[in-house]
């Protein structure tokens, strides 16, 4: 048998040493009814609202729904051994789950519990699960970027530290996949990531977390997985179990990064508990508070100020600002964002990113929408290369957006709107990117210069990935220097651009692709 | 049962009233508890249930059996229950009503176990503090269960002040693992 760390004798001798033995006071009821995880217990008449019930056999529930003669309870895991007439115990405290850096690297529960098979959390601290957001006084804009290290997202739709940026497209058109690289490109950054799986299916759970270890970001990811198989109450609970995860690093003057994936389910989740709670069904069947459901999560996503980060570590923290960026993620139903959770978030949030399934179904991919989507707030964080050379690329493609349906008559028309819609062509075959190869800045700089700059209206058009693989590869070898000191800066003045013209001119001129 | 409350509290609410305002309240509370009592002889509830005997027939019954305990009004509200299709919710509604009578009366029902009995004294000063602590008169139950191994175990209504030896141990496992 092996022995469990908590059993050594000092730890032992301590508890018992600083063992409360007063006589406990609480309150007591009676179960009345079980139904799906929802359970009706009479008495209690002091119980809170979310308030944490305890339940014989060491099960947690939580009061949701408080009636004149009876409390409306959900229970948090499984609930096959409560009985009618089983004590219900109030414990005076909201549900809390563990926070800190200990929990980085692990898989764990909705509650927090490990599920990974890497033994216990050494961690001593908890927060509750829902706090009231940061208030205006405590908030700082967003300044800073957020690397996802995708071309197309960072160039148009940049995201800033504290932003909260929807991702939103039918099943099977990317949306994860997106999550999974941002993360991996967090990778030595500083950002913590968050990775919260609602209602997945545990393979899928299985192969995010073999993805991230395969590319070295599980050391600064915590994932917090509610899978389909766990009860709705678990489900509903996940996104705020990680989002008070993160709060911990945000209010140590860190910067951590969210991902909800995806907050459809949590909805549906929701529905289910709030109609066995017997609540009036709204539109869709959601209940009436669906909306705050996810106003609260996505508005605890912020940016304070370093004043405040001071004040909630006592002094030990000066003179940094923390974040937490949320990506929430919505699955719509054959492109319906006119639906009620997608329209709900998308008015919550500070932009969206729209994938659509006919791009990624014609090979384009990230499939970005650069039309429906936007940033309303990255474009202040961007790094400034990228905000320079990237607001060509956008203006390109709107352009070839609207000539696009002419580009079959391209032998009868002249010779500018010709022009626009080969760039256009190029610069859509430029925005493709494989899946797990995040570009850091200096890498989307190069691409999106030999972009503006023309350099690709030579190259046909299924030869533009080719080159730039090449160009990417020579600036690597031959040209390290320029691209750490863009790196390094992120500034665009005339010395970095000429060295980069120069660089590209040399290597069309030296190289083939 | 949490819909039946909802159901019987109006009922509950206007016999208190009518008894406060006629200072009947014990009586009441006596012909209720009574009338409760019958309600929960099985064959009494057959007879409810059974749908071919009449209102009229059920209220002539009910007055039957009750006749030596109740008075005039006490008649009324039964033919008022019988009327209403509501005479199962009679033993809530006398619950209710106690609760009702206690609040008003400023006392609380408070039922302590102890793991051995308590002698006079004992029960007098536990008497004292625990009027003190809960700040209403109380009216006590005491019961011996030796499953508490030790110390007492205090429930008034939803409240429970655990000082037994059990609830402690229990405490403890929980605060080692």
């Amino acid at each position: 048998m092996q022995l469990n760390p908590s059993e050594i004798s000092d730890l032992i001798k301590k508890k018992i040493e600083n063992f409360d033995l007063s006589a406990e006071a609480h309150t007591e009821g009676t179960v009345v009814s079980v139904t799906d995880g929802i359970v009706r217990v009479h008495g209690l008449s002091e119980a809170m609202q979310g308030e944490m019930l305890e339940f014989p056999g060491n099960t947690f529930g939580m009061a949701l729904n408080l009636e004149r003669d009876s409390v409306g309870v959900v229970i948090l895991g499984s609930y096959q051994h409560i009985t009618e007439g089983d004590t219900v115990k109030c414990t005076g405290k909201i549900l809390e789950v563990p926070v800190g850096e200990a929990l980085l690297g692990r898989v764990v529960d909705a509650l927090g519990n490990p599920i990974d098979g890497k033994g216990a959390i050494d961690t001593t601290e908890t927060a509750p699960i829902e706090k009231i957001a940061p208030g205006v006084i405590a908030r700082q804009s967003v300044d800073q970027p957020v690397q996802l290290g995708l071309k197309s997202i960072d160039a148009m739709i940049p995201v800033g530290r504290g932003q909260r940026e929807l991702i939103i497209g039918d099943r099977q058109t990317g949306k994860t996949a997106i999550a999974i690289d941002a993360i991996i490109n967090q990778k030595g950054t500083g950002i913590k990531c968050i990775y919260v799986a609602i209602g997945q299916k545990r393979s899928s759970i299985a192969n995010v977390v073999r993805k991230l270890e395969e590319h070295g970001a599980m050391a600064h990811t915590i994932i917090v997985a509610a899978s389909a198989s766990e009860s709705a109450a678990l489900q509903f609970i996940a996104p705020y179990t990680g989002c008070s995860m993160g709060e911990f690093f945000r209010d140590r003057g860190e910067d951590a990064l969210i991902i909800y994936d995806d907050l459809t389910k949590q909805a549906w989740a929701y529905r289910q508990v709030s109609l066995l709670l017997r609540r009036p069904p709204g539109r869709e069947a959601y209940p009436g508070d669906v909306f705050y459901l996810h106003s609260r999560l996505l508005e605890r996503a912020s940016r304070i100020n370093a004043a405040e980060v001071e004040k909630l570590t006592g002094g030990r923290v000066k003179g940094k600002t923390g974040s937490l960026t949320a990506l929430p993620i919505i699955e719509t139903q054959g492109g319906d964002v006119s639906a009620f959770v997608p329209t709900n978030v998308i008015s919550i949030t500070d932009g969206q990113i729209f994938l659509e399934s006919n791009l990624f179904n014609s090979g384009i991919r990230p499939a970005v929408n650069a039309g429906l989507s936007v940033s309303r707030v990255g474009g202040a964080a961007q790094t400034k290369i990228i905000k320079k050379l990237g607001g060509g690329t956008r203006l390109d493609l709107a352009q070839y957006r609207e000539l696009a349906a002419f580009a079959q008559f391209a032998s009868d028309l002249d010779e500018s709107t010709r022009k626009q819609i080969e760039r256009g062509q190029r610069v859509t075959e430029l925005m493709k990117q494989n899946q797990y190869s995040p570009m850091s800045v200096a890498q989307m700089a190069v691409s999106l210069f030999a972009a503006n700059e023309g350099f690709l209206d030579s190259i046909e058009v299924n030869k533009v990935l080719d080159f730039e693989a090449a160009l990417q590869l020579y600036m690597k070898s031959e040209q390290s220097e320029l691209m750490s000191n863009i790196n390094a800066t992120g500034d665009f003045s005339n010395e970095i651009s000429s060295g980069i013209r120069t660089a590209i001119e040399t290597f069309i001129n030296t190289h083939s692709w | 049962m949490s819909e039946q409350a909802t159901l019987a509290r109006p009922y509950a609410a206007a016999v208190f009233k009518r008894a406060k305002e006629t200072d009947t309240t014990a009586t009441w509370s006596q012909s209720l508890a009574f009338m409760s009592v019958v309600l929960k002889n099985e064959d009494i509830s057959v007879v409810i249930d059974n749908p071919k005997v009449n209102k009229e027939r059920l209220s002539a019954l009910m007055l039957d059996i009750c006749q030596e305990h109740i008075n005039e009004e006490n008649e009324n509200f039964l033919k008022l229950l019988v009327h209403n299709n509501r005479l199962m919710l009679l033993p809530t509604i006398a619950k209710l009503f106690e609760a009702y009578k206690a609040e008003d009366e400023g006392y609380i029902e408070v039922e302590v176990f102890t793991a051995y009995a308590l002698s006079k004294e004992a029960k007098q000063n536990f008497t004292a503090t625990l009027e003190k602590t809960l700040g209403k008169k109380i009216l006590m139950n005491v019961a011996v269960d030796k499953s508490l191994i030790g110390g007492v175990l205090v429930r008034a209504g939803d409240r429970v002040i655990d000082g037994s030896i059990k609830g402690r141990l229990q405490h403890m496992q929980k605060a080692l693992q």
